[in-house]
């Protein structure tokens, strides 16, 4: 029996390569080269690494390319630590737990232009979306590589530059380029994206202003803030057997706030209809959001993965 | 009058009203990795599928740290998926639904605590299986609220042996 439940990918360092600009490439695979959870061109993940830390990467491969996640990596001296633990730490045959993939291209048949500016290591997501538009034909893209001098993953980008399909600007000796000629006219049927530094993604969305939102798509190295439910409101879970105080943030569940509180709760469906993790509560106004209690039992017993509380405080038998 | 004490099981199964053919067989060894289809599979009484996620002993699944005796084999009715598209609008293909064996023409929701023969093996149906959030997070599919009461059968497993796509399901009470 696990004690504790899988929540991740499990995945092997296959390989790290240097690829330049500081820049190491991962190659992530499952243990018996299985299939790993399909992904959209420029998907990224979340990886767990080794020290604790969870860090979202770009995938850098095609769909197509199913049995790996590669990931390229700068080593940021003074960033947060994750890319310095990947550089230093994790060596090959290394387990790393990976998140489901998120984001990244979505299939639009009417999409027949695509424009992508990227900085430096930003480049990472239009790789993967260069190699699957160049495979698949699907629709014509230009992406514009700019840099300081060095150019990240050149090998990788070597025949695309030579196709002329990626065009890299060096700041050191052309200076900045003007992203409005970059991306060029507008139109329902181009699609402009952009990846770096904030300075970058600020001017490009300033470029872009005028566009229609679904024409646009920015990816900035560091995630804006979630979007919270306006009406949603933290409270506070008093748990009456231990005396703990878990306070419960705007939009989270109170069941992610009790495991994040090291309270085990046994969960199975997470939807409000298994049952597994009914909770007997004692004070407050819970608002019931499960499809299987009774008014009755809605007396004594809530579900913390779907409940939530009309008041500040809220008491659990627990 | 039929004859039913001299009837061999697939006549004892029309006679109960079905007779089911397995459609598709699909495995994976871990949580989250896609279902790989198979023609055939290998079904080890008492313990799982060979190189399934749940096989006792042996667990890497989503589930796995709550055992379940009874969940050695799941089953998934073709059917479902039909109605799926047809209720819902909702492409789910059969290695989507992360069952392993999908049948057509199985009454499954009507087999708990009955044993029906799936080809060669035995096996007897434990509990209906419960639409779960992690199938919807896996497929990106709103999949939950029309799986409710049809999201498959869990079952332990009996006799062992080979099953392969095309075998035939049977009663076998």
């Amino acid at each position: 029996m696990k004690a504790r439940p899988i929540t991740t990918v499990k995945t092997i360092v296959a390989s790290i390569e240097e690829v330049g600009a500081g820049t190491k490439l991962f190659n992530l695979v499952d243990p018996d080269h299985w299939e790993l959870p399909p992904f959209r061109p420029g998907a990224h993940i979340d990886l767990h690494l080794p020290n604790g830390l969870v860090r979202t990467y770009s995938l850098c491969n095609a769909p197509a390319d199913n049995k790996r996640y590669v990931i390229a990596v700068k080593r940021e001296a003074e960033g947060r630590g994750g890319s310095r633990a990947l550089h230093d730490d994790v060596r090959v045959g290394d387990v790393i737990g990976v998140s489901l993939p998120r984001g990244g291209l979505e299939p639009d048949a009417t999409i027949t232009r695509h424009v992508f500016v990227a900085g430096g290591i930003g480049v990472t997501p239009f790789l993967s979306m260069a190699l699957h538009l160049e495979a698949t034909a699907q629709a014509d893209f230009a992406l514009h590589l700019i840099v300081r001098e060095e150019v990240p993953l050149a090998a990788h980008l070597a025949s695309l530059i030579d196709q002329g399909r990626v065009v890299v600007h060096r700041t050191s000796r052309t200076g900045r380029p003007d992203l409005a000629q970059l991306v060029g006219e507008g139109g329902s049927q181009t699609l402009v994206a952009c990846c770096g530094p904030e300075s970058m993604t600020c001017e490009f969305e300033q470029v872009t202003a005028a566009w229609p939102a679904a024409n646009v798509h920015i990816e900035r190295f560091v995630a804006p803030p979630p979007v919270i439910d306006p009406d949603a409101k933290p409270f506070t879970l008093s748990l009456a057997r231990t005396g703990t105080e878990i306070q419960v943030r705007a939009g989270q569940t109170m069941l992610a706030a009790l495991q994040e509180g090291g309270v085990e709760i046994a969960t199975s469906c997470c939807g409000g209809i298994c049952g597994a993790c009914k909770v007997g509560w004692l004070e407050g106004k819970p608002v019931h959001r499960d499809r299987i209690l009774s008014p009755y039992e809605r007396e004594r017993y809530l579900m913390v993965c779907v409940a939530g509380s009309d008041g500040e405080r809220l008491v659990l038998d627990l | 009058m039929l004859d039913t004490v001299n009837a061999g099981p697939a006549q004892k199964s029309a006679q109960l009203g079905w007779t089911g053919v397995v459609r598709f067989l699909h495995l994976a060894p871990r949580a989250f990795l896609p279902m790989r289809a198979a023609e055939a599979v290998t079904l080890v009484a008492g313990k799982g599928i060979e190189g399934d996620r749940y096989m006792i002993g042996n667990e890497e699944g989503f589930y796995s740290h709550k055992p379940e005796e009874g969940r050695q084999v799941t089953l998934f009715e073709l059917e479902t998926l039909a109605a799926l598209k047809r209720d819902a609008g909702i492409e789910l293909g059969p290695e989507e639904h992360r069952r392993n064996v999908t049948v057509e023409g199985v009454p499954l929701n009507h087999l708990v605590g009955r044993r029906f023969w799936l080809g060669e093996t035995l096996l007897e149906a434990t509990r209906l299986s419960v639409p779960c959030r992690h199938i919807e997070e896996i497929t990106g599919k709103a999949i939950f609220d029309p799986l409710i009461n049809r999201s498959g059968l869990n079952c332990r497993i009996l006799q062992g042996g080979i099953v392969r796509v095309g075998d035939i399901v049977l009663n076998a009470a």
